[in-house]
């Protein structure tokens, strides 16, 4: 089923255009992979897809995003319910500088999603099970959460991301500041979340998108070059410069 | 002749650079590497004639005086006179030789006059050698030194750390001098007047030593029920006060403002703009305040049937917080901006609007920047001097009527210290006590700063 469908989007940054008409369909409940070299204009992309743009004053999008057949792009579309909807993890950690607790409740108290403290202490503890943070955290979730590693900052982030329980997930990079158990750990998170969230990833490592994802789209200079299964785009790429790219000879 | 000697001596300091370097063009010339670039030669060689030259002129200064001193003395050793008049003695031989003596003339001190002239022509002279024979001897080791290409970064180095030290160190001692001579006037005070009276006491009436016959005995039962401080102390806290209820609020507001909500055009004008309300002398805030502010608030509280006197700590008080606008506004501006953009936008990507992510992400993230933004305001309202004379009169009424007029520690040290005084006199020694009890306050407030932001920084990084 598609979840998302991406409809001749272009994005300008002041008069310079970093996106050229990408067309492209997210399958819900599977993991998307973005990949291509640096300044192609995949993190544009996720950043289009719950309008993150927005704070940037310079950026405009033009064109039609469908989530769940809505127009993002349309002047009745409220923000707020859509970031809801649509979670984000950062390339880099980015916790508030705020107790762990503070942190995953965050988004549940500005949505008003829990009627007691309760509720709240739920929430909390079902959002760090499922970002396998639980059991590392569960005796200081009044500490703060700037003072985790690297690692734990990210799956922080993440149960941040998943306590308003949203229909999508996207993650910029978010392996790249971290180590290789850090990285696997994440991975395999991904692949526990897909079962309830739709998930987009952009990545660097080649071999991160073969291992996580089920589809993938490969960006180059702005402009979606192929994008189908991941199976396909690593084996069999129908378009010269995927193939290319995959096997290392540019980017 | 100094000035012409010192002229000379940076004239040998720039020459003996242009040899250094150019010496050292000469090694590299010669195909041989050098051990520092070019310029550290050159500054090996100014380093070494400037030392000597500084070493000897401050001993010269130092001992000259008094060994020509004790030369012209010398002459009147065995004429059984005191010291005290011995001291007077060169001090008329050396005014008549500047030729500023009106007193009658002895041939004993015009003797010693001429021989003062020649003394110091001698030492004059003297000086001029040592110190050009000390720079030429200290350079030519120093050149020869150069020519066999040793080390000369790190003691140019090591020079310019001890430079950098000594300018530190010259920004300690005077705090330390400040410091010390405060507190000893501060004792001397304290002997004449108890403590108790000073800091519990309500009364504030210093005119009432002015009346004191300086020829006259020190009774300090005089002075009981005159420098009781609780009023003035009490009046800097409800002036500050009221100064921050004005500045806090909005600096903080329109910092918050500046910060995430204007566009940056609008930033580009604003900001400037507050700024200047910082430049704008404390002076000219005060006849704004005694002069409109004042005479308004009369006016409006008279319409209304309220009592209001022209000099009110209302007036002071309200114009002091829009001088300290700025300081809020523009720091806490500055450190709102610092706050990593990563955090705007994990909000942001929550769903989170522009309020809450200033309220519930931003805010804390950079409060201690605001807290010490604020307690640096406090300081300026407590210090601040020009607004409080002119706009909240000198009278220090105990009151807390921010209608009625008061005065602060600062507007009490003016009134003290203005027009004629005595050293050693209770008079003016309240004015140090006032100083040193302000520094205290002040050192406080620095103290608590400090130890709040210590403590948020230590919560959210």
């Amino acid at each position: 089923m598609i979840k998302i469908k991406a409809k001749d989007v272009d994005v300008f940054y002041g008069k310079k255009q970093a996106l050229f008409n990408i067309s492209l369909d997210i399958e819900e409940n599977q993991v998307t992979a973005l990949i291509g070299p640096s300044g192609c204009g995949k993190s544009t992309f996720l950043r289009c897809l719950n309008r993150m743009n927005d704070v940037i004053d310079i950026c405009s999008v033009k064109g039609e995003i469908l989530i769940n057949d809505f127009n993002i792009n349309d002047k009745s579309c409220d923000v707020v319910r859509l970031r809801e909807k649509i979670g984000m993890v950062f390339q880099k950690p980015n916790p508030f500088p705020k107790t762990l607790y503070e942190n995953v409740s965050y988004g549940p108290t500005i949505h008003g999603m829990a009627q007691s403290k309760q509720e709240m202490d739920e929430i909390v503890e079902t959002s760090l099970k499922k970002a396998a943070l639980w059991e590392e955290v569960k005796d200081r979730l009044h500490e703060p959460g700037t003072g985790l590693s690297g690692g734990q900052q990210q799956r922080l982030c993440i149960a941040r991301a998943i306590s308003v329980r949203p229909e999508v997930i996207l993650m910029d990079e978010p392996c790249s500041a971290l180590d290789p158990i850090a990285t696997a750990q994440i991975e395999e998170l991904i692949d526990e979340l897909k079962k309830e969230h739709t998930i987009i990833i952009v990545t660097h490592s080649m071999a991160q998108a073969a291992r996580v994802s089920q589809n993938t789209g490969f960006f180059h200079l702005g402009q979606l070059i192929e994008h189908g299964s991941t199976d396909k785009i690593f084996k069999n790429p129908d378009n010269k410069k995927t193939q290319d790219y995959i096997t290392g000879r540019f980017g | 002749m100094n000035l012409v000697l010192f002229t000379f001596i940076v004239l040998l300091g720039f020459t003996s650079y242009y040899f250094g370097r150019k010496k050292a063009y000469t090694i590299q010339s010669t195909k041989k590497r050098l051990t520092a670039l070019p310029q550290f030669y050159g500054y090996y060689l100014a380093i070494w004639c400037a030392i000597p030259a500084f070493i000897i002129f401050s001993l010269w200064a130092i001992f000259e005086p008094t060994i020509v001193k004790l030369l012209i003395l010398s002459d009147y050793s065995n004429q059984g006179y005191l010291d005290d008049e011995l001291n007077l003695l060169y001090e008329k031989s050396k005014a008549l030789s500047r030729g500023q003596f009106t007193g009658e003339i002895t041939p004993f001190i015009e003797a010693s006059a001429e021989k003062y002239l020649s003394l110091r022509s001698i030492a004059q002279s003297s000086k001029v050698v040592i110190v050009l024979s000390a720079i030429i001897a200290s350079v030519a080791y120093a050149y020869k030194r150069i020519s066999s290409n040793s080390r000369t970064r790190e003691p140019v180095e090591k020079f310019l750390n001890a430079v950098l030290f000594t300018a530190s160190l010259a920004a300690i001692l005077t705090t330390v001098g400040i410091v010390f001579s405060l507190i000893f006037q501060t004792i001397d005070f304290f002997k004449v007047i108890p403590l108790f009276d000073f800091v519990f006491g309500t009364h504030w009436y210093p005119a009432k030593a002015f009346v004191r016959d300086s020829s006259e005995a020190l009774d300090p039962t005089m002075y009981s029920d005159t420098f009781g401080a609780v009023p003035i102390f009490a009046g800097t806290f409800f002036i500050a006060f009221i100064a921050m209820c004005v500045a806090i609020p909005i600096g903080l507001m329109s910092g918050i403002y500046l910060a995430e909500y204007a566009s940056t055009k609008v930033r580009q004008y604003a900001k400037p703009l507050i700024e200047i309300l910082a430049g704008i002398p404390t002076v000219v805030y005060g006849f704004f305040a005694a002069l409109t502010v004042g005479p308004f608030l009369k006016e409006l509280g008279t319409s209304m049937g309220l009592e209001v006197s022209a000099e009110s700590a209302l007036a002071a008080g309200g114009v002091m917080g829009i001088m300290i606008i700025p300081f809020i506004s523009s720091l806490s501006d500055d450190v709102i901006t610092s706050v990593p953009q990563s955090l705007r936008d994990g909000s942001y990507a929550m769903g989170a609007t522009k309020s809450e992510t200033i309220k519930r992400v931003i805010f804390p993230a950079a409060l201690p920047g605001i807290v010490g933004s604020i307690l640096l305001g406090v300081s300026r309202a407590i210090g601040e001097t020009m607004i409080v004379v002119m706009a909240s009169g000198l009278a220090a009424n105990l009151t807390l009527n921010p209608l009625e007029s008061t005065s602060t520690i600062t507007a009490q040290i003016v009134v003290i210290l203005i027009g004629d005084q005595a050293f050693g006199d209770p008079k003016t020694q309240a004015a140090f006590a006032l100083g040193m009890s302000l520094f205290l306050v002040t050192l406080c407030l620095n103290i608590v700063a400090l130890r709040v932001v210590k403590k948020y920084r230590e919560k959210y990084e």
